[in-house]
């Protein structure tokens, strides 16, 4: 099976019909994507597939193929990216078991959103659950990369 | 071909799906259709016990199906593909006039599951508490169901005979869902009661769509989930309103309508009659919508 993650086109053995959080976790070694509840409901395995946001736990390795794939660990290059030095900045990351699906869910908002206002990013990472921060310091950690991204002062 | 390529099949177009289905059918496999698999993944452990065991079940992937993942706007109808998923509705800048689907699309789980889930797989599963279902119910939707043996069109209103059951049979695929387009002047309506922070209650919805001439009532659609064994429309209540006045409705005579519509059950999130509660109450928020102040 081929599959293209994080811009990488991999031949993968693996059955079709596994969960392609467990591909992307066992034979391409990316742990970096996190299984939660594995029922859709936590958001902790969040990926872009085709630039939307899907929790890897719900969508097949076979479902995957011919999409472009990105994980938590595509988002940097080098260094750490905008959004997730925001996020160690602004103590968006606490634990950080949410963290890279929260990462992703806000990669998919700021690409389609440049400067989403306090309900457009609680509706964005309405579906990623975190125990830690209360949600308030990860909003403002988005809204920060959003400045940061537009180009604005750090 | 290979164990693994015997077990997950991705048809590149619906005939092919048709066919696929038809043979497993025939030849008596364990299978399943899967499209953004939301509740299929979620019920069944579909998952082998390795990352390159093959699975028990054979699946034929439909996500990627080019006819199901389209809509067409025909004058005032809208087809829909089975396989739009709620999160194209919410974005597709045609299908913004139905909005009472819009909105309904927004609180089916979060934007993951919107961007996963489908039309089809919504009716498919059957859930009493569908969502999009509702929503398609108001907008007297049309399901089109395609097998190897032809395509039949049955209403949305008469596809489900009770909990889980359905007129579709094995072999059939949800190849669209035809929906009225509202008048431009439409009260399209979408509430959800109950939610993730009220984990006591249980999510009762309603979905409406209301024409008028002037004043009066020309024509009332209801989608209702949570209150019976299936996702239903309201008819008693369609029936009472239709023709009437907007203004000075009956209020009693609504309930009534409500009452003899929907057969609420206790369970482990609510009871009946907070249940029929909180329909009656939805019910009488759509009349007041109609008639504001
Ligand atoms: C966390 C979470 C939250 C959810 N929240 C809601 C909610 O708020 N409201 C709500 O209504 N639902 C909700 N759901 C349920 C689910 O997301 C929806 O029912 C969704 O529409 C299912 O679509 P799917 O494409 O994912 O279906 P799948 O899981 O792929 O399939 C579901 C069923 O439909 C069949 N099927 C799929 N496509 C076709 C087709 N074209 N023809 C014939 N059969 C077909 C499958 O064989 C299967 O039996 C939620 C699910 C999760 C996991
Ligand atoms: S592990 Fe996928 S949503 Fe929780
Ligand atoms: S940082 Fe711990 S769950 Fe979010």
């Amino acid at each position: 099976m081929k599959l293209q993650v994080n811009g990488v086109m991999h031949e993968v053995e693996a059955s079709p019909t596994a969960r392609l959080l467990d591909v992307l976790r066992g034979p391409l070694g990316l742990t970096g994507t996190k299984e939660g509840c594995g029922e859709g409901e936590c958001g902790s395995c969040t990926i872009l597939l085709d630039g939307l946001p899907v929790n890897a736990c719900l969508v097949l390795a076979g479902q995957a193929e011919g999409a472009e794939i990105l994980t938590v660990e595509g988002l940097a290059a080098g260094q750490l990216a905008p959004l997730q030095q925001c996020f160690v900045d602004d103590g968006g990351a606490q634990c950080g078991i949410c963290t890279p699906g929260m990462l992703i869910a806000a990669e998919a908002l700021l690409r389609r959103n440049k400067a989403p206002d306090d309900a457009e990013i609680r509706e964005a990472i309405a579906g990623n659950i975190c125990r830690c921060t209360g949600y308030q310091r990860i909003v403002d950690a988005i809204k920060h990369a959003a400045v940061v991204r537009a180009g604005g002062a750090s | 071909m290979s164990a693994l390529g015997e077990s997950f099949f991705r048809p590149r177009d619906l005939g092919e799906a048709c066919a696929r289905v038809a043979d497993l059918v025939t030849r008596g496999v364990p299978h399943h259709v899967i499209a953004g698999g939301t509740d299929l993944v979620v019920e069944s452990h579909l998952r082998p016990p390795s990352t390159v065991a093959p699975p028990a079940t054979t699946l034929v992937d439909v996500s990627r199906v080019p006819e199901l993942v389209e809509f067409a706007v025909r004058g005032d109808t809208i087809r829909l593909g089975g396989g739009v998923t709620f999160l194209t509705v919410r974005r597709a800048p045609a299908l913004a006039p139905l909005r009472v689907l819009v909105e309904a699309g927004k609180d089916v789980g979060a934007i993951q599951i919107q961007a996963r889930g489908t039309l089809a797989g919504n009716v498919v599963t059957a859930s009493p508490a569908g969502d999009g279902v509702a929503a398609l119910m108001a907008l007297e939707a049309v399901v089109g169901l395609r097998s190897v043996r032809g395509e039949r069109a049955v209403p949305l209103r008469d596809y489900y005979q009770g909990y889980k059951k359905t007129v579709r049979a094995a072999d059939e695929l949800v190849a669209w869902l035809d929906v009225r387009v509202p008048a431009a002047d439409a009260f399209q309506s979408w509430r959800k009661v109950g939610t993730r922070l009220a984990q006591a209650i249980s999510k009762v919805a309603l979905a409406a769509v209301v024409e008028r001439d002037g004043e009066t009532i020309r024509r009332a659609r209801f989608g209702m989930a949570s209150v019976a064994p299936t996702t239903s429309p309201l008819a008693h209540v369609e029936r009472f309103l239709e023709g009437r006045a907007a203004r000075g409705l009956d209020l009693a005579g609504l309930d009534a309508a409500v009452d003899a519509d929907v057969s609420p059950i206790d369970d482990v999130r609510s009871t009946a009659e907070y249940r029929r509660h909180v329909a009656r109450a939805l019910v009488r928020e759509v009349a007041r919508g109609l008639a504001p102040k």
